[in-house]
């Protein structure tokens, strides 16, 4: 007998057969980082919790269009970021999405209890965050906090991965020049 | 290796191939630049990681209700449809169908009863004439015709007793052609015998 993980592509196989308990194991398995990820780019809880369970319910109903159950990760952050700039839009048709600020620093994202790094640190990250443009904070999230390749983050945020980079090392830039010195006082 | 601040953010987010990794290393030992900006690189990732991740305040998981749940026909149906291709495919069997249908059920001579006035009118027209008019009309038309046809014929047969005429008086001519060289020949012949054969000056004046 042979034991393995069960892997994202098995679960995507036998949800698509109409498997609910398949499926709501890769919902647990990605709920919460999903969650996070909406959160970080729209900085309100309400607003990321509903936009997870529309993430998830869409994916379910077109989960039969997914042909590599391999890639089941970008393309259910695909539907996130679609269903972010949707309800961006929605809220202000009139404004850029660009200029959407998200309320990181009003709304305080927490700072984990067990957290070995002090409050002014967490505070000043989540206002580095707040001052970023919101293309560049996505790719912020989606690279640091997330882990994607530049190849999937292209994939997620439906732009060559050129630009990808470019956003991701502007942002960095500017986070570097207000944290690193704001990190050597906090750790030292 | 040159100082490339890209190559250091790829190496800081692990992006880096194997040996542009292990150039990358080899130059950061060496040059104090590189290694004080990978520093920092590091040290703002570092405090980036200070905000944890909350936990989710709601949990989803979804139920299995037949009553929401599409019947199987149906999720077949979707499947099938899903295709562009075969939905393609669908789209012109149908205009296919549809140009058959249309091809076998035209009605053939809509056009021409349009276009051309209806008979009743000719019918109407033939039923004021009196009979006698008619017959004599169709009289008229028949003896015309005969009339005609039998002047052709008449300049046909002439025709052809003229030819025949010349033909008769040209065989006429070759018979007596030909009775003149009988002739001719029996005088020879009959010469050639009684007083030997004839002078050369003879012969040359025949030819």
């Amino acid at each position: 007998m042979i034991f393995r993980a069960v892997e994202d592509g098995d679960l995507v196989r036998q949800a698509a057969r109409g498997g609910v308990e398949a499926y709501n194991l890769l919902v647990s398995r990605w709920e919460k980082r999903v969650y996070n990820y909406l959160l970080r780019i729209t900085g309100n809880r309400e607003d990321a919790l509903d936009l997870t369970q529309d993430v998830f319910l869409k994916a379910y109903q077109n989960l039969r269009k997914l042909e590599d159950h391999g890639r089941f990760a970008p393309w259910l952050y695909r539907i996130a970021h679609n269903e972010a700039y949707s309800m961006f839009r929605k809220r202000r048709p009139e404004s850029d999405v660009e200029e959407v600020e998200p309320e990181a620093t009003e709304t305080g994202i927490n700072v984990g209890g067990s957290s070995v790094f002090p409050i002014e640190l967490s505070l000043a990250v989540a206002s580095a965050l707040g001052r970023l443009s919101a293309e560049q904070r996505e790719a912020v999230v989606l690279k640091i906090y997330q882990g994607f390749k530049f190849e999937e983050m292209a994939e997620i945020l439906g732009c060559p991965v050129s630009t990808v980079k470019s956003r991701l090392y502007t942002a960095l830039e500017l986070l570097k020049a207000e944290l690193a010195p704001v990190t050597a006082r906090g750790v030292s | 290796m040159s100082c490339s601040p890209s190559d250091l953010r790829d190496y800081l987010f692990n992006e880096l191939a194997d040996s542009d990794r292990r150039n990358l290393e080899l130059h950061i030992k060496t040059c104090p630049a590189c290694r004080e900006e990978l520093d920092r690189l590091r040290l703002t990732q570092a405090a980036m990681f200070s905000l944890r991740e909350e936990e989710i305040p709601q949990r989803i998981a979804f139920v299995s209700d037949p009553v929401f749940e599409p019947s199987g026909w149906r999720r077949a149906w979707t499947v099938f449809w899903g295709s562009p291709a075969r939905l393609g495919f669908a789209s012109a069997a149908m205009l296919s169908g549809a140009i058959l249908l249309s091809a076998l059920t035209r009605p053939a001579a809509t056009l021409a009863t349009a276009k051309f006035p209806p008979a009743p009118a000719s019918i109407q027209t033939t039923a004021t004439v009196p009979e006698a008019e008619i017959e004599r009309r169709i009289q008229a038309a028949v003896d015309k015709a005969v009339t005609a046809s039998e002047e052709r014929e008449t300049a046909n047969v002439r025709q052809l007793v003229g030819e025949l005429q010349q033909s008769r008086q040209q065989l006429r001519l070759a018979a007596a052609e030909l009775d003149m060289s009988q002739r001719r020949a029996d005088y020879v012949r009959y010469v050639s015998s009684n007083y030997g054969p004839p002078p050369q000056s003879a012969a040359g004046e025949q030819k």
